[in-house]
Formats: structure tokens, C-alpha cells, sequence
């Protein structure tokens, strides 16, 4: 399976976490639901769909713990039958990522979880500085910010 | 029920010479269960790599046709890693290289019974 990625420097340490985790699916994205890398997709509109609703079930469990605990959920599992899902947020020096894993009984959530943390660091270490303040995660350029980033990660760019 | 079911496995085991740890670990999650560990020392990792390697063990046995993995042994040059298998749990014990490897199999074995009995009302 192949990955692409948005931003170079992603690449690497996610990667390392594929290769270590055994892990099937993976998508990196900004809390908006911007794609910036995904292994294991093949077609755009399942990136898309992964994303929106990645994205989505983060905001609403970051606010659920919010309002349970005064601060926000940073993981969430779910276990299918075949398969388990893993999402979570990664902080970085650019800010905060949304990650998605799927998984299968090759892997565990100990490993995923294991190696989540080294991909945390990995991309910490990784990162690029900014180079000027993001804008707003909403803007009026978003949906042409989601295909110009869905179009590189396919090869369309 | 206790707050810690396999505390009188995990002591015993942890008061043989040279053993640094002693955990249960779910085998399909890689999760600990329970354990007896030294400070510094880092659970959620050994317990995801051991029941990893338990488990590629224990699929590797039957695919080989050798039957169920009674014990498993890993030797390093900074130690030992030895586990069992009951249900879906294992027991994992650390140690250092110059541990006994015949007594910490010996007590293993000894405790499987337990640990059945016990993660059986555990998960039951």
C-alpha cells in the first residue's frame, strides 16, 4: 500500500509507525478535517469521508470530556470484530494533528498506543518552524485548500 | 472481588532473585492488566511488546504443528523476558540475565492454574 503525504517532513516518522505497528489504515489530518497524510486508502473520496468524520468524532469527544472531566478526551478506541480503530490527537510544534490507525489482529492497541507516542515525537522532531501563522480552520478557501491537498496525495497536482 | 485479583502471582513471582518485573497482560490487547514493576520501569511498553511476542509465539507453534506454547523464553544481553499463556492472558516476568530461568519456569507454570481461575472470574 502506499503513502503520500502533504508535507514532506511527515513522511518519515509516519512511516516508522506503519512498519512498527503493523497498522492497515493511516491518516494524519488538521482538527478541521484537512488531509495531510494517509497510508493504505485508495481512493479520494474514502480519505475525504475518513477525514470529515475523523475530524468530527474528535471535536465531539474532546468536548464530551470537556464537559465530564474539564478536559478534553485525547483518545478514543473502538474494537470491531476484525478490525479496531484508533484515533487520537498529536500535539507538534505546528500545532495540533488529528491521527486515525486501523488496525487488524496482526496488531494491539498496546503496540498502536506504544507506537503512537514515538510518532508524536517523531513528528515533534520533524517538524519544520512556522513560517507565519495558520490562518482560521474554517476560511473561505477550505474546500480548495481539501482538493489541492487530495490531488497531491493522489497524484493530481 | 480485589482491587488487585493477581497480586499473590505477581508477588511471587517478583521475590525470585533477579526478577525486575512481573505483569498480566491481555494477549489480543497488549494491555496490562495488572503488575508489580520498578520505578522507572515502563509497563504499557513491556507489556504491549511481550503479549506481541507471545502471541506471534503462540500463532507460530500451532501453524508449525508443535501444539500450545507452554513457555516462552526471550534471552538478551540485558536480560530475560518469560512468559506463559492462560486464556487470554499471559504472564509476563522480567529479569535480569543472571536470573534462575528454571525456577521462574517452574513458578510460571505453577501460576497458570491460578491465573486461569482468576481471569476467568475476572472476565466472567
Amino acid at each position: 500500500m502506499q503513502m503520500t503525504v502533504v508535507e514532506a517532513w511527515i513522511e518519515g516518522p509516519l512511516k516508522r509507525f506503519v512498519d512498527d505497528a503493523g497498522a492497515e489504515l493511516a491518516l494524519l489530518l488538521h482538527p478541521s478535517g484537512q488531509v495531510l497524510a494517509q497510508h493504505g486508502f485508495a481512493r479520494e473520496v474514502d480519505v475525504m469521508t475518513a477525514c470529515a468524520l475523523a475530524a468530527g468524532i474528535q471535536a465531539s469527544s474532546a468536548e464530551l470530556g470537556r464537559q465530564l472531566d474539564g478536559r478534553p478526551f485525547r483518545g478514543l478506541h473502538h474494537s470491531g470484530r476484525t478490525r479496531q480503530i484508533f484515533l487520537a490527537e498529536a500535539q507538534s510544534p505546528r500545532g495540533a494533528f488529528v491521527f486515525l490507525t486501523v488496525f487488524g489482529p496482526e496488531s494491539s492497541l498496546g503496540l498502536v498506543r506504544l507506537y503512537f507516542e514515538e510518532l508524536v515525537k517523531g513528528l515533534a522532531a520533524a517538524a519544520p518552524p512556522l513560517e507565519a501563522t495558520a490562518g482560521p480552520a474554517l476560511a473561505e478557501h477550505f474546500e480548495r485548500d481539501l482538493n489541492r491537498n487530495l490531488a497531491v496525495l493522489f497524484g493530481r497536482a | 472481588m480485589t482491587a488487585r485479583p493477581f497480586a499473590s502471582i505477581l508477588d511471587g513471582l517478583t521475590r525470585q532473585r533477579w526478577v525486575t518485573a512481573a505483569l498480566v497482560v491481555s494477549e489480543r490487547d497488549g494491555i496490562v492488566v495488572e503488575s508489580n514493576l520498578r520505578i522507572g520501569q515502563s509497563g504499557d511498553r513491556m507489556a504491549a511488546l511481550a503479549a506481541s511476542l507471545y502471541r506471534k509465539a503462540r500463532l507460530s507453534a500451532k501453524a508449525a504443528g508443535l501444539g500450545a506454547v507452554s513457555f516462552m523464553q526471550l534471552e538478551a544481553p540485558g536480560g530475560r523476558i518469560c512468559a506463559v499463556g492462560g486464556g487470554d492472558l499471559v504472564l509476563v516476568v522480567v529479569a535480569e540475565p543472571a536470573v534462575n530461568v528454571g525456577l521462574v519456569r517452574v513458578e510460571l507454570l505453577r501460576a497458570v492454574g491460578e491465573l486461569l481461575a482468576i481471569g476467568g472470574d475476572v472476565v466472567g
